[in-house]
């Protein structure tokens, strides 16, 4: 279930990634740098540790930025691995999705719901929501107070 | 069924969406430069959805053809986004349960397993094994109903009628015990963290075995009338071939992935609730088309009803639920709880801050995976082809939108 | 005005044409096969099946709006599915009738919060009948239609007696 730490830390620094790999209630989190998001999904995709499957794709707002987490499975080994990093606000996601096709619906999701732009997808228009809508997952965006749904 | 109507040509919502380009006739039938030998191909752009018959639910898929055959396709999701993940940060951690009813709304206990474990997870909280096995017993019922459903509406894509009534009428009878159990037909919210909200009623067990008597032959009648069917088997074998590698590069999980060869099935693999201790095969296809979908599903069911027998017999005494505070705070962390549902693997991915409510919850509906993957598989497709991928994907638009 | 009283051997029945047609309107209710979310499997899929069968009240499903007079909205509308609902109603030939299944369909429901969601189908189509739960189980469905068939039968006199009011 959970992949070797200080395999994952070498695999990550011989690829030129500066990673912290920690074990949480998540299990193994490798946190890596915005810019050498890609690098590191690529590492681990190529590794002898075989994560060909990004099972999963999400962001949060975090208060100071949004964290971006890709949950990546090898299935040869049966193990999970979570990575990391965080963008901010305005800035913009460089997409896996020539890594992970299965990235291609999901960081549209994420692009949208939390207010961040995307870099090399191909098809990055929103997916969930019409235009005009706001990016409903970040915590400044509140829900419809009771009176709100009262006065309908 | 299928009439005129399919033939919608809209250019004028496209643009809405940011892909319309001005410069292009927009009659919704885009013009491609002349071949070498002087003759044009009109390429036609053909709207399914949200409103069809054969997209199960709120789909779009808009689909480029030329002629018969399909050369780009685009699945359009959000038709039913309703902030599941945004309202679970407003939510109790055991009102969690009703949001998750509502997400795969045909399979509601394997929505609200996945909470409760992600709870349970963060809180190191030690379910009652007769709770777990209450749970495993609804979760393998509902996975029959969920796939009795699919089997409904598939053969009703592929214009065949009868075997929906017969679906039907078996589903009917499992809703009717889980109704007993549960106090509701789809909404239970009867999984809660650290069990279930009641035990079995009295005499339940004789009525579960007596539908699992009646479902085995009916299973047989069920595959008898729609996979014995000629026309049937024409119309899905070698359709929709989804071989290992585009199965795992698209994150597909489930009985979709199980029909392309990969024999993963988080019950085996990450066993959670009884099923570590209940015997089943993990039925896997080999070609990855339609046809092996199709079959995958129906031996689950047959799994199924063994699985539910096994509960019946092996169900242990004790209580239905563990101590669990009636305003449950759990202690901050990140949790990702995963079952597998009736369409693949449902998660929860939950951020907690030691509140009465996630920070964060993200919901992985394997659907979602499923419909992009149609993007990649419909183009040279037959048109009259591309409802069988819809239906033998088993998407839920639900847990696909959130 | 129940079937029966029209019919017998050798009787003449004297009726206004309009109420005829809305009598015969009201045995062959055909809605529109156009799930949204959950409350589709309670009552469009479950209620065409065999223990609930609304086909022997004349109600049955039709793949296009052209073809339907009644539009079961049965789910949660959100802002991006709104167009397209109301895209749908205007295509549906008069006369026609909207039922609000379940409480997305009525208020918003349990998604009211999220301010992608419409407060209720009504902001967006008149709707003649509601109903409320979640799910309405198919039995509400099928008493809103009997009560969408009172109503239809009842349109004509309602209107020729505000009529007499008003002179």
């Amino acid at each position: 279930m959970l992949p070797d730490a200080t395999v994952l830390n070498r695999i990550l620094s011989d690829a030129g990634v500066t990673a912290r790999v920690e074990e949480t209630t998540l299990g193994i989190v490798a946190h890596v740098p915005c810019e050498m998001a890609v690098e590191a999904l690529s590492a681990l995709r190529g590794s002898d540790l075989d994560f060909h499957m990004l099972l999963d794709m999400l962001g949060a707002d975090t208060g100071e930025g949004i964290e971006i987490t890709y949950h990546l499975r090898s299935l040869s080994r049966d193990e999970d691995v979570f990575v990391k990093t965080e963008v901010a606000y305005d800035a913009a996601l460089r997409s896996v999705w020539n890594l992970f096709p299965s990235a291609l619906a999901p960081e549209r999701e994420t692009a949208e719901l939390l207010g961040i732009k995307l870099d090399g997808h191909p098809n990055p228009k929103r997916l969930l929501t019409t235009d005009g809508v706001a990016a409903l997952l970040r915590k400044s965006v509140a829900v419809r107070s009771a009176e709100e749904v009262r006065a309908r | 069924m299928t009439d005129a109507r399919d033939i919608v040509t809209s250019v004028g919502e496209l643009a809405s969406e940011g892909t319309h380009d001005p410069g292009m006739p927009p009659a919704g039938i885009r013009r491609i430069p002349s071949g070498v030998d002087g003759l044009s191909t009109e390429h036609l752009i053909i709207n399914m959805g949200p409103q069809h018959p054969s997209t199960h639910g709120v789909l779009r898929v808009i689909v480029e053809v030329d002629g018969e055959e399909v050369v780009a396709a685009e699945s359009t999701l959000g038709y039913l986004h309703r902030g599941i993940e945004k309202l679970a940060e407003t939510r109790r951690f055991d009102q969690l349960g009703t949001l998750m009813d509502r997400g795969d709304y045909v399979s509601g206990i394997h929505g609200e397993q996945a909470a409760a474990l992600a709870v349970e997870k963060l809180m190191e909280i030690e379910v009652p094994s007769k709770a777990r096995w209450i749970r495993s017993l609804m979760a393998e019922l509902t996975r029959i109903a969920s796939h009795l459903v699919w089997y409904g509406t598939f053969g009703l894509d592929t214009g065949a009628m009868g075997q929906f009534l017969y679906a039907m009428r078996d589903r009917e009878a499992i809703l009717d015990i889980l109704e007993a159990v549960s106090g509701q037909r789809m909404m239970f919210n009867y999984v809660r963290p650290g069990g279930v909200v009641a035990d079995l009623p009295v005499g339940i067990e004789a009525k579960i075995i007596a539908f699992c008597d009646g479902f085995d032959g009916y299973l047989e009648e069920h595959h008898a009338l729609l996979g014995g069917n000629e026309i049937f088997q024409h119309r899905v074998k070698g359709v929709g071939v989804i071989d290992r590698e585009m199965a795992l590069a698209f994150g597909l999980s489930g009985a979709n992935l199980r029909a392309a060869g990969v024999g993963f099935d988080v019950r085996r693999e990450r066993p959670y609730d009884a099923y570590s201790e209940l015997e089943f095969d993990v039925p896997i296809g080999t070609r990855g088309d339609a046809w092996d979908r199709y079959m995958v599903r129906m031996e689950e069911m047959r799994q199924s009803v063994r699985m539910v027998r096994q509960a019946i017999a092996g169900m242990p005494e004790g209580e239905h639920t563990a101590k669990v505070p009636k305003v449950i705070r759990v202690p901050a962390g990140e949790v990702y709880a995963s079952v597998e549902s009736s369409r693949g693997e449902t998660a929860v991915h939950m951020v907690t801050d030691g509140g009465t409510s996630p920070v964060r919850y993200h919901y992985r509906g394997p659907s979602l995976f499923a419909v992009q993957l149609l993007e990649e598989i419909l183009p040279g497709h037959l048109l009259a082809d591309v409802v069988m991928m819809i239906g033998s994907l088993d998407i839920m638009l639900g847990e696909a939108d959130r | 005005m129940a079937i029966d009283r029209l019919t017998g051997e050798h009787s003449i029945a004297f009726i206004r044409s309009e109420q005829l047609f809305d009598l015969a309107r009201s045995h062959s209710l055909w809605y529109m096969a156009f799930g949204i979310a959950c409350c589709a499997i309670e009552g469009l899929m479950s209620a065409s099946g065999p223990r609930f069968d609304f086909d022997r009240m004349g109600v049955f499903f039709r793949a296009s709006p052209r073809q339907a007079d009644v539009m079961i909205v049965a789910g949660t509308v959100n802002l991006k599915m709104a167009e397209t609902v109301r895209m749908l109603y205007d295509q549906m030939p008069e006369p026609k009738w909207v039922v609000a299944m379940g409480a997305c369909a009525n208020t918003g429901g349990p998604f009211r919060e999220y301010p992608n969601v419409v407060l209720g189908v009504d902001k967006i189509v008149p709707v003649d009948v509601y109903i409320p739960g979640c799910p309405p189980r198919p039995e509400s469905v099928q008493y809103a239609f009997i009560e969408l068939q009172k109503k239809i039968r009842n349109r004509t006199g309602e209107r020729l007696a505000a009529r007499r009011d008003r002179t």
